[in-house]
């Protein structure tokens, strides 16, 4: 790709960016404390099946009578098929446990590590032997 | 009368021009190397490597535990991807660079452990350019015909393209790298020796190790044994690196839906995600 070109691509991509708002900002694993995995029981607001990466947006109970958002980023839609998921495995209104690391910023943002579903069944962040 | 009595004799002067030329062909077949075919889908083996000791950088999540036995509760995750950050220190494996290259890793690092994606080209949805690229992290399509075989990675649609026709790098090439570079190559007996030049700077030799734009890839790819592609690869960089750096990448070609389909990765997608 030559540079002209190049330039075009990405002011094509700002443009795509820009008129697809994402819900939350984050990306890269080294924004995570991907060793630390804690878990949150919720109800499902959206589930966004994006590229790069997927995104589950959570509403959680704060203990105090009131609710908070998490932002839950999952893996890319191409390894989630591979690993049980789909566009509508998720649905808004479903009850989840959600796995996760959290965010180094310490922003209600996690990376997901495995989603259960209410009857049971596991969602894991990647295909069987990956 | 006068059909059937030429009708033998044509057939049969057929019957010796078709037997010459099989013969003509198969002895050209037989003379000249196989060349395999690698086309096909592959998914890697084991393409983490030894990322969990810090020298490694895949670009998302790892392995949940194997499904337990029926009846059986999963044990909890430990972890949601290899950590990429450094924080470990180099591994063992991992190449040898030089005092000016090894500070900026350790640079790079520092900004990874405290939280900025600045560093990761991947996430900004730039192709993970030539070695790393050949990790496949998700999943690689080759396509193959006489003159050229093009490489495929599902992560990030990145696209690689090796020349077999005998060209070679011109000052044009050379005056301008890409992410990819530019691969030639050619047939040593079943293995495809590939040598490729010309490659950006910006990008990473494996994990988030740095190289300079003297950085050239030599690569000797086969089928190790049926269904099983390795890709032996030495890392060359006089400014970068103290030796050159050998790995051997391995993939398994899939043999059949769904996993012989790679999906659409449009990145562009969510790049508004990126901080």
């Amino acid at each position: 790709m030559n540079a002209p070109r190049s330039y075009l691509f990405v002011i094509a991509q700002l443009t795509l960016a820009l008129a697809v708002r994402p819900v939350a900002a984050h990306h890269s694993n080294v924004g995570f404390a991907v060793e630390t995995v804690l878990n949150a029981n919720g109800v499902v607001k959206a589930w966004q099946w994006t590229n790069p990466h997927t995104w589950l947006i959570l509403t959680v109970d704060d203990g105090k009578g009131g609710q908070v958002e998490w932002a839950m980023e999952g893996r890319a839609p191409s390894v989630l098929l591979r690993a049980g998921w789909s566009r509508n495995v998720l649905k808004a209104g479903d009850k989840v446990t959600v796995h996760y690391s959290p965010s180094k910023d310490g922003s209600k943002v996690g990376m997901i590590a495995r989603v259960t579903l209410a009857d049971g069944r596991v969602l894991p962040n990647a295909p069987p032997g990956d | 009368m006068f059909i059937w009595s030429s009708l033998p004799r044509s057939v049969s002067a057929i019957a010796v021009i078709v037997a010459i030329a099989l013969v003509v062909m198969l002895g050209a077949q037989s003379t000249s190397s196989p060349r395999p075919d690698f086309s096909g889908v592959y998914r890697p083996i084991n393409p983490f490597g030894n990322a969990a000791v810090g020298g490694g950088a895949p670009p998302a999540g790892t392995p949940a535990p194997a499904a337990p036995a029926p009846g059986q509760p999963l044990p909890p995750p430990t972890r949601t991807a290899p950590l990429s950050d450094g924080s470990r220190g180099r591994s063992a494996d991992a190449p040898q660079l030089t005092p000016t290259y090894l500070a900026k890793w350790q640079a790079i690092s520092k900004s990874r452990i405290a939280g900025s994606s600045e560093s990761d080209k991947v996430a900004q949805c730039l192709p993970p350019g030539m070695p790393l690229m050949m990790s496949m992290f998700y999943g690689m399509e080759v396509m193959q015909t006489r003159d050229k075989i093009t490489f495929f990675s599902e992560l990030n649609d990145a696209l690689r393209r090796v020349y077999l026709d005998g060209r070679k790098p011109t000052p044009a090439i050379f005056d301008d790298p890409t992410y990819a570079g530019f691969s030639t190559g050619s047939w040593e007996g079943d293995t495809l020796v590939v040598d490729t030049v010309a490659l950006r700077d910006d990008t990473y030799i494996e994990g988030f190790t740095p190289h300079s734009e003297q950085m050239t890839v030599h690569e000797r790819i086969r089928f190790a044994s049926p269904g099983v592609l390795e890709d032996r690869i030495v890392v060359s960089d006089p400014k970068a690196l103290v030796k050159p750096w050998q790995t051997v990448k391995t993939y398994r070609k899939m043999t059949g839906p769904p996993d012989d389909q790679l999906r659409e990765f449009a990145c562009a997608e969510g790049l508004g995600h990126v901080r």
